[in-house]
């Protein structure tokens, strides 16, 4: 119904072929229906957690299994009270004590995180017509869970589940960065027999927006009250220098990091001169990024991200909040001559005039803001540059044109 | 705007009765594997390819008897739509079940044979959150923008929109606006074509259009073009058909169509069909499929090509349905354009 990338062909497959094909459906088929069934009856444990290791490697872009394994980490890989492990390495507390339904996740903070479908839609089994109105939880395995803070060992171990997991989504994203042999062997050797899978080979070109989402998801449980309690900020914005560090061109990358920018800054508590001195630090890594990548897209929308953290004010909610009007304006003069001095090596990127354009206008905005007068840019001569070299976007560029012209 | 294609070249036509034939081959094929591998997206695969049929000008191609048994035999008693008999009730399927019930004008038999429109309203109603006023898909919780236009779009059809929390949703909305002026999967996720699409279309449904920074949007979605004529859906990344609706529906929904070269699509779109045996690919020279068919006739009908009956890029199906459910379709507006960047 969807295919993306697979050439047209005539059926040409030699039966050999095809008979392997087959093979191939049904493995793939099955092990599909394995996590699918076992999700579907509530059994959240270890087994169905590898089984999505390996459905995942196969196929990292089916999100859904993302979901299966969240769940098999809320409900048994994490939190347990280890003396309570079932030989199989299921882990079911049944304290007498046990309260049903005290939200798991009411307290964290990740707008991300789904929050798990038993405190929504409490499942009354398979035969139910969808959603139940009752809070009752009808699977007998989930009632005597008793969701608690963990003790410092029950940390410690949940701690290292959450780490492997951190690891396993660096080698969805990149497998030559990966080191899968390593990934996970803290808490498989809690949790009994596990084998790792190389995910070396399956995740070339393949879209890496699920394991980023799964990745802020792991993070937000780190950061949670009953584990680190504490930003991972800091960790996350490392992770993106090293993933930008292997591949410039990483758009995902890039977008997390500016997310991250904020509340890293927040809890690192300085003054204004620490924020400043953090913007002139990523201005200067976009632009050593730029000298050598600067028709790399992913670059220039960091850069835009950039230049509108200091030329949209008012709302304190940015990088630098306290630059005056004039401290701005030559932020934004500097970063022309940057840019300029890019055109001197690099001539005819396209991208190139749209940054100037886009730092000028923002320059002229900042001062119309603030009533003064300014430098004279060659706006016009950059827009017939861009109409020249980017005649696709023609239809943008007139309107820009014409909205300069008032 | 009319659009003149005397640009293109004369062997690049669109091959009508070649996709007609092909979109009816398509339940034909139980003997292939790919029938039964795919058969958790069926229902959805019945509107598009009832989308392109009526697109095409043949909207009759599929029978109306056995597409509305088959549409209803997929219905649970809670009133919402699984993707084939047996399978889970869910969104996606419950928001293409409304939509081909729509466009062959059979919300009567909803009534009388089905479950009725009320309990269709409930069963997505209930899947609001009413926390962050998001969607999720299903009982298990799982949450994306999809599933909030998709609830935006199957209530407004039935008239239902009441039933939801829309002030809530369009929070969840803006929540998920980025730096770039587009939209990801949540709060915090990158910017995605398909993402773009969705939310602009919710916030077009609740009016909303006021909170779009179209200029930033329309920039990030101008880039989409890549030198082959084609759109891809983030920077980076290949381009592909489907993004022809995608990126064009926003950028039409946004009033930005204009900046993106047309003639150079329609071009990308022609040469990803095939011409004998029907069907569009993702792509020139890959595989066809039912999907690529109907984004890729939808973006030609939004490029205003010859022969196709116009789209709606709110809800993607003929303008003259939603002209019948809804009393009015999508008309192009000029949009006053955003101060504050370019």
């Amino acid at each position: 119904m969807e295919s993306h990338g697979v050439a047209r062909s005539i059926r040409a497959r030699t039966e050999e072929q095809r008979l392997q094909d087959l093979e191939k459906i049904k493995a793939y088929r099955n092990l599909e229906n394995q996590i699918l069934s076992q999700s579907a009856s509530g059994t959240y444990n270890f087994a169905l957690f590898q089984l999505t290791t390996e459905l995942l490697h196969l196929n990292p872009e089916y999100y859904t299994i993302w979901n299966i394994r969240r769940r098999c980490l809320i409900s048994d890989l994490l939190f347990r009270q280890p003396c309570e492990l079932s030989p199989s390495g299921a882990s079911l507390s049944t304290s007498p004590n046990a309260t049903k339904e005290r939200p798991l996740d009411a307290s964290l903070p990740s707008p991300s995180d789904p929050i798990p479908l038993y405190h929504r839609f409490p499942i009354a089994g398979k035969n139910s017509a969808g959603l139940v109105a009752s809070t009752a939880l009808a699977d007998p395995q989930r009632s005597d869970i008793q969701y608690q803070a963990p003790n410092s060992e029950g940390r410690e171990s949940d701690g290292k589940v959450l780490r492997s997991e951190l690891a396993f989504t660096l080698s969805a994203m990149d497998p030559g960065i990966g080191h899968p042999s390593t990934a996970g062997s803290d808490c498989t050797g809690d949790m009994g027999n596990g084998t790792q899978p190389s995910v070396q080979d399956a995740y070339q070109g393949r879209t890496q927006l699920p394991a980023w989402g799964y990745r802020r998801f792991i993070v937000a449980k780190l950061e949670s009250p009953e584990l680190q309690g504490k930003s991972m900020a800091e960790d996350e914005y490392a992770y993106t220098t090293k993933i930008i560090g292997f591949n410039l061109s990483n758009f995902s990358a890039w977008h997390y990091r500016s997310q991250l920018i904020v509340r890293l800054l927040d809890r690192r508590g300085g003054g204004d001169r620490m924020r400043a001195a953090f913007l002139d630090e990523e201005l200067s890594v976009v632009r050593r990024a730029l000298n050598v990548g600067p028709d790399d897209q992913s670059l220039w929308y960091y850069h835009q991200f950039l230049v509108s953290q200091i030329s949209e004010y008012g709302d304190g909610h940015t990088i630098a909040p306290a630059l005056t009007v004039d401290e701005r304006a030559a932020y934004l003069r500097h970063e022309i001559e940057e840019i300029n001095d890019l055109l001197e090596d690099y001539g005819d990127i396209k991208w190139i005039y749209e940054g100037l354009l886009e730092c000028t206008l923002a320059l002229k905005q900042l001062e119309q803001r603030a009533e003064r007068g300014g430098g004279i840019f060659d706006v016009k001569t950059w827009l017939v540059k861009l109409q020249a070299l980017d005649p696709m976007r023609s239809g943008r560029w007139s309107d820009l044109e014409r909205r300069v012209r008032d | 705007m009319a659009t003149s294609f005397e640009n293109l070249p004369e062997e690049l036509q669109l091959a009508t009765s070649a996709h007609v034939k092909y979109i009816q081959s398509l339940d034909t094929r139980k003997d292939e594997y790919d029938y039964w591998l795919t058969e958790h997206l069926r229902l959805n695969g019945l509107y598009w390819g009832l989308t392109a049929l009526h697109l095409l000008g043949h909207p009759e191609a599929l029978p109306r008897a056995e597409t509305i048994d088959f549409v209803l035999s997929c219905q649970h008693p809670n009133g919402g739509f699984g993707a084939a008999p047996g399978h889970d009730a869910h969104m996606l399927s419950t928001v293409s079940a409304v939509q081909i019930l729509a466009m062959i004008n059979a919300f009567d038999e909803l009534e009388t044979r089905g479950t009725g429109k009320a309990k269709v309203g409930k069963f997505i109603a209930d899947l609001q959150n009413r926390q962050t006023g998001t969607f999720a898909g299903d009982e298990w919780g799982e949450e994306d923008t999809r599933f909030l236009y998709g609830a935006f779009n199957a209530l407004s059809l039935l008239g239902l929109l009441h039933l939801v929390d829309v002030d809530k949703a369009v929070d969840h909305i803006v929540a998920c606006a980025n730096f770039d002026g587009g939209y990801g999967v949540s709060p915090g996720a990158e910017s995605h074509s398909g993402q773009i699409l969705t939310c602009v279309a919710a916030l077009t449904i609740a009016g909303r259009q006021d909170l779009i920074d179209t200029d930033r949007l329309g920039r990030w979605l101008s880039e989409r073009q890549v030198a082959s004529g084609g759109l891809n859906g983030r920077p980076e990344k290949k381009e592909d058909v489907c993004y022809s609706w995608w990126v064009l529906g926003s950028l039409e929904m946004i009033g930005k169509a204009h900046w993106i070269d047309r003639d150079k699509l329609v071009a990308f779109i022609l040469r990803s069909q095939d011409p004998e045996n029907g069907g569009i690919s993702d792509r020139p020279g890959d595989m066809v499929d039912v999907w690529h068919t109907c984004f890729g006739l939808a973006g030609l009908s939004l490029l205003e090509y010859p022969g196709l009956q116009p789209v709606d890029p709110v809800y993607c199906m003929p303008k003259t349905t939603v002209q019948r459910v809804l009393g009015q379709s999508w008309k192009k507006t000029p949009l006053s354009s955003s101060a504050g960047s370019i």
